[in-house]
């Protein structure tokens, strides 16, 4: 990877290699995939649809999308489940959206890819997304934890859990350039 | 006298509207720089007031990073979360 620079125009540009690209945009695909049910991509209401809202009244069993969808009053289950039902599709669908600006900008060709101020800010809450998601698979929910590190698998994710941290930081360094 | 009672209104009025407070809670993974970032760009803090808030929740495990009303912190709290970051509403007295 070449990491991110800002160029002239104040695009935001990096270099993938062809796997490194692919694994990026098949992580997006799967923040994608899980939210897809959420953002009411499939089956909605076409009335609630039209409005944005339709959502759960509460916080979901997979670890992930809990932590991606998280309960907004902290000691109010009623409130919380009042404010999921009118924000979380909405919130799911702009998930969804961002990961779609990241699969389309790297399936553009060579592994160079060249981001908009915006496009940048989609892949800054994707990136963040797919992490939290590692993280919640691994097992990963203080400071200090090691989370699973029992396979081969999971050192992988480890690898690859590190690296997005990389490409993260080597981005907000960029934009603040 | 009635503009000494209508200023009273006006400051009962205020105290009304901002009982509430967004808190950002610690979490493991999203990076020190990246919290940073996003107090800075999200609400307009420089970068030494973005630095220490980000430092307190990492320390404290919590930070308060909006005062007002309802309806506004509602709309920071959905914002963390587009940003993946960890945060609530509560009263400001709760």
């Amino acid at each position: 990877m070449t990491p991110f620079s800002k160029d002239p125009d104040g695009n935001l540009v990096v270099g993938f290699t062809a796997i490194e690209a692919d694994i990026v945009a098949d992580l997006a695909a799967q923040i994608a995939a899980m939210l897809g049910d959420l953002a009411g991509t499939r089956d909605a209401d076409p009335l609630f649809d039209s409005v944005g809202i339709g959502g759960s009244a509460a916080i979901d069993d997979d670890p992930a999308i809990a932590r991606l969808l998280p309960d907004a009053y902290g000691a109010d289950a009623e409130a919380s489940s009042d404010f999921r039902q009118l924000t979380e599709r909405s919130l799911a669908r702009r998930k969804v959206d961002n990961a779609n600006v990241v699969i389309g900008t790297l399936a553009r060709g060579d592994g160079t890819v060249v981001l908009g101020e915006r496009q940048a800010q989609a892949w800054l809450r994707t990136l963040s997304d797919i992490r939290l998601t590692i993280a919640a698979r691994l097992g990963i929910e203080a400071d200090g934890d090691e989370g699973d590190t029992g396979s081969e698998a999971a050192a992988a994710l480890h690898d690859l859990y590190d690296w997005l941290a990389f490409v993260t930081e080597s981005l907000i360094d960029a934009l603040e350039d | 006298m009635a503009k000494t009672l209508e200023n009273t209104e006006l400051l009962e009025q205020t105290v009304l509207d901002s009982p509430w407070v967004t808190l950002v809670w610690n979490d493991p993974v999203n990076l020190m720089s990246y919290v940073s970032y996003v107090f800075r760009s999200y609400f307009g803090f420089s970068r030494d007031e973005a630095d220490r808030r980000m430092l307190q929740v990492h320390n404290d495990g919590r930070a308060v990073v909006a005062t007002g009303s309802r309806e506004e912190m509602e709309r920071h709290v959905e914002a963390m979360h587009d940003f993946g970051l960890w945060a609530t509403l509560q009263k400001a007295d709760a």
